[in-house]
């Protein structure tokens, strides 16, 4: 229950400051249809923060589909064979991210860019800062995500 | 921090500082950022400069020059002084802060620290000195300038330092 108004989502609370909240949602669901990086891969970096943030509500939505054995083994990346060099590159780059987005290194951003593209690693870094945001705000609202809309 | 760009604007210039800079090479992202970044500073309760206080406290947390070195004109119009900046540069910065001032400044540490942490006497001091609609303004435009100022590290080129710098508002 989230102590800013009672027994609201994340969703609903954004919506009581529609002004805004609104924008940011419409911002969030832009990241998904975008060319420059896979849906997919947009998806498993947002799941990637969520256990990072020990958000187990933000890691359980499903914003866009992911085989289940990605989300089953996202924890071990690093050694889990279904996730390609592709993949890898952009979860590396979003663990720094979450924890010091100032230790990213060269070699990091172009790892992703070898994939992507320099086109891939602007979508990315923006993707990572919005869904860091909904995440830090589930957490210090104490509010839940209202469940997450498919977006593929 | 990378002094290096890491990705190349577009070309041309459309003059405005966002589309303009790297970010205007994922152009379908471009309306909604400015949308937001817009409706942060029209549409909520908060004052201009309550909303820069928030703004450059959490640039001190990411370690965004530029971040830091700006000053938006609708804050400054609205009484923000260089005085209170300096204060809240500080790491506990308790002497020359109203009692919500400080209380806004513990949100944003709050937020960037341990926002899964927040203690319910910070949340009934909040609840005291802030509407609902105000406190969803905070939480609304920390988020949001945290997440882009992460991006903006992130991109590298920032400079060691940088002089302070007014302007306005991108539309």
């Amino acid at each position: 229950m989230s102590w800013i108004a009672g027994d609201l989502n994340r969703a609903q609370l954004m919506g009581r400051l529609p002004a805004i909240g609104e924008h940011f949602q419409r911002l969030h669901a832009s990241f998904y249809p975008l060319s420059q990086l896979p849906p997919e891969t947009m998806e498993l970096c947002r799941l990637r923060l969520a256990q990072l943030h020990r958000s187990d509500a933000d890691f359980a939505l499903a914003e866009y589909p992911v085989a289940a054995g990605k989300r089953e083994q996202l924890q071990n990346w690093h050694s889990a064979a279904v996730f390609s060099a592709a993949e890898r590159a952009c979860l590396e780059l979003a663990e720094v991210h979450a924890m010091d987005c100032g230790a990213i290194t060269d070699a990091l951003a172009d790892a992703v860019k070898q994939h992507h593209g320099e086109a891939g690693l602007v979508a990315l870094l923006q993707g990572l800062g919005v869904f860091d945001g909904f995440i830090r705000l589930g957490l210090i609202w104490q509010a839940a995500p209202a469940g997450g809309k498919q977006h593929g | 921090m990378a002094s290096t760009a890491r990705v190349s604007p577009p070309a041309g210039s459309t003059g405005n500082v966002i589309r303009d800079s790297a970010l205007g090479i994922v152009p379908e992202t471009l309306d909604h950022y400015l949308a937001l970044n817009a409706a942060i500073w029209d549409a909520g309760p908060l004052s201009a400069a309550e909303v820069e206080l928030a703004r450059l406290r959490n640039a001190r947390h990411t370690g965004c020059v530029m971040c830091q070195a700006v000053r938006y004109d609708v804050a400054i119009a609205d009484g923000l002084t260089e005085d209170k900046v300096q204060v809240i540069r500080q790491d506990d910065p308790m002497a020359g802060l109203s009692e919500r001032e400080r209380l806004l400044v513990a949100f944003v540490d709050q937020y960037n620290l341990d926002p899964a942490g927040i203690p319910e006497s910070l949340q009934q001091d909040l609840l005291e000195a802030f509407r609902e609609d105000e406190l969803l303004h905070l939480s609304l435009l920390v988020a949001w300038f945290n997440g882009s100022s992460r991006c903006a590290v992130a991109l590298g080129g920032m400079p060691e330092a940088m002089p302070r710098l007014e302007i306005s508002v991108p539309r």
